[in-house]
């Protein structure tokens, strides 16, 4: 895949080469044929300078009208033959026409005759300039057709990308599907009232979900299999100057609960400091990226525990061992009762705490095996599901002890009360907004009852209390003063 | 190994089973891919550019972005969003060709030539 689309880079790379290598010809080309044109041109120009002493010879000679017989010639000459004819020769031949009375008026006609040459002369200079396109042959728009082969090569490559991420999902829910079915009564909802087209969803071309639901301790699983933008040119460019790889990301939904308070991750080193910055939960409840060598965790891997209890009953010897094994293909594992997503950005006011979740997310990356086929890729990683399976249940038994469940709960208090703090402007401004709101509702309803008493009752109430909220201040303006 | 565990027993249970919600669409988390978004407007720019100035190159970059905001669109996104932006960067490049059917010179070649 990857080789040919290397290949026609290559490929298209060649013909842009080529093609301004022969647009340079095909300037050369048009150079020669307007050297044509020179010819002909240089042809006109004889001819006009054949015309353009007809005035001079005139003016000089004592006799005015004896060259007047000469753009008669001319322009038959140039109509006929194209030829000049000799001024020597003429005027011998021609003496007859030198006289006078012959050509009475006759300098007038020339002068007519001089426009008229001109309008001849005018076309053909507009003729030479104006159909340039017509004579630019289809060598000139190879711009063009490297836009056209650009938008082909995208669209093929488009349907081929579409259609590999289409089996790479097909094959992973046909690997999958058996234990699912085992830990589901649901798999596969699309969301509809009736559930049409069990299986995976099409997201997007490059993103696949399946939705599980129907088991112990958990509300629901969601499998998004967020696969590589096969399906788009530009994104397999960026994919060969930075390698990524398909990956798989399995969101438990537990049940409040089936799951005690702590935030725990593990992730490689670089996701955990992607995750550490991103996640709401992570960078206010574990901040720190510690090595997770006291539990033996992969030396690629990093540690994000709220709770070391927590972290040292959850990565128990199965765990490791399938981290050790898998090093390569679990990107992150992250646990949290307090899971909001990622952080919200920070324009947006807020006025509560986000909502949370008890969740527990799993990351894997589908490695592409070398030598065997995709089939055999996608089953080499199907013990990471039992392994989230083993987990869920892991996360149901394992119970904080009394002290690290204070712990928790002071940390959680503690986040919250910051929380607070925080947006006490922003809250009292909205409740100030409240009151006022309310007073003018009163107001509204009580002048809208046509008893002149009781509105002038109300208004001195309200007289009464804006008075009383401003006394206070009256009264340390006065101590002040002192 | 880990996998034993579970034939013990069933841990299925069907009165927990819960409907699959679709996230809003109209929401905008951080995490999202907004490339058909910027796409869908970078292509929006460069048609208008290519109408209004008559760049032909800017017509062609349009079409480029409309294909690949179609490429990388969702499933559920408006279909009517990418037809427009097709019709409004072909259109641009149709319109830059009748106005003036000469090939098109590329941005560079001003530069150089």
């Amino acid at each position: 895949m990857r080789i040919w689309l290397v290949l026609l880079l290559v490929g298209l790379a060649g013909t842009q080469i080529w093609a301004s290598s022969f647009r340079e010809e095909a300037e050369d080309n048009e150079f020669a044929e307007f050297e044509d044109f020179e010819d002909e041109d240089a042809a006109g120009a004889s001819a006009s300078h054949d015309r353009a002493p007809v005035p001079s010879p005139s003016s000089e000679q004592p006799k005015p009208s004896a060259p007047d017989v000469k753009p008669v010639h001319d322009e038959v000459d140039d109509e006929d033959e194209g030829d000049a004819i000799t001024e020597d020769e003429e005027d011998n031949e021609f003496e007859h026409f030198q006289d006078e009375e012959e050509f009475e008026g006759f300098d007038n006609e020339r002068v007519v005759n001089n426009d008229k040459v001109d309008d001849k002369e005018m076309p053909k200079i507009t003729i030479t300039k104006v159909p340039l396109h017509l004579r630019t042959n289809w060598d000139s728009f190879y711009m063009e057709m490297l836009m056209i082969a650009g938008l082909t090569v995208y669209f093929v490559n488009f349907f081929t990308g579409r259609s590999k991420n289409q089996r790479i999902a097909n094959a992973w829910f046909s690997t999958h599907r058996q234990i699912l079915e085992e830990n589901f009564t649901l798999v596969g909802d699309d969301g509809k009232m009736e559930i049409e087209t069990p299986g995976l969803i099409k997201d997007s071309e490059h993103m696949y979900t399946l939705w599980c639901s129907g088991r112990l301790c958990c509300e629901g699983m969601l499998v998004e299999l967020k696969l590589l933008k096969r399906q788009d040119l530009v994104a397999v460019f960026a994919q060969l100057v930075r390698p990524s790889l398909d990956q798989v990301q399995i969101r438990v939904d537990m049940t409040r609960e089936d799951m005690d308070s702590y935030v725990f991750c593990v992730a490689t080193k670089k996701t955990g400091l992607r995750l550490s910055k991103e996640m709401q939960d992570l960078s206010t409840f574990c901040p720190e990226r510690k090595t997770g060598d006291k539990f033996g965790v992969p030396s690629n891997m990093c540690l994000m525990s709220e709770m070391g209890e927590a972290s040292s009953a959850l990565l128990d010897s199965k765990v490791i061992a399938m981290l050790n094994k898998y090093q390569d293909v679990v990107e992150f594992i992250h646990f949290s009762d307090q899971y909001s997503g990622p952080k919200q950005t920070e324009d947006s006011t807020l006025v509560k705490l986000p909502e949370v979740k008890r969740v527990l997310i799993f990351c894997f990356n589908i490695p592409m095996l070398k030598n065997k086929g995709l089939e055999e890729s996608l089953d080499h990683m199907l013990p990471l599901m039992h392994m989230v399976f083993y987990l869920i249940d892991k996360v149901k038994r394992f119970r904080l002890g009394k002290e690290g469940k204070q712990k928790a709960d002071k940390n959680r208090a503690r986040v919250e009360e910051a929380f607070l703090k925080t947006t006490h402007a922003a809250r009292a401004e909205a409740a100030a907004a409240r009151r006022e709101e309310k007073r003018r509702q009163e107001k509204e309803r009580i002048m809208q009852e046509e008893d002149p008493e009781k509105q002038r009752r109300w208004e001195e109430k309200d007289m009464k209390r804006q008075m009383k909220k401003k006394a206070p201040k009256m009264k340390q303006l006065k101590v002040k003063a002192l | 190994m880990i996998g034993n565990h579970h034939q013990q027993s069933d841990p299925r249970r069907s009165e927990r089973e819960r409907r699959y919600k679709a996230p809003a669409v109209s929401q905008v988390n951080p995490g999202d891919d907004m490339t058909p978004d910027y796409t869908n407007i970078l292509g929006m720019i460069f048609s208008m550019c290519g109408l209004m100035m008559r760049l032909k190159w800017c017509a062609w970059v349009a079409l480029y972005c409309s294909c690949i905001s179609f490429a990388n669109s969702k499933v559920n996104d408006d279909t009517k969003q990418i037809l427009s932006s097709f019709m409004l960067s072909i259109s641009a490049v149709v319109m830059s060709y009748l106005q003036n059917p000469q090939p098109m010179t590329p941005p560079w070649s001003s530069v150089f030539g």
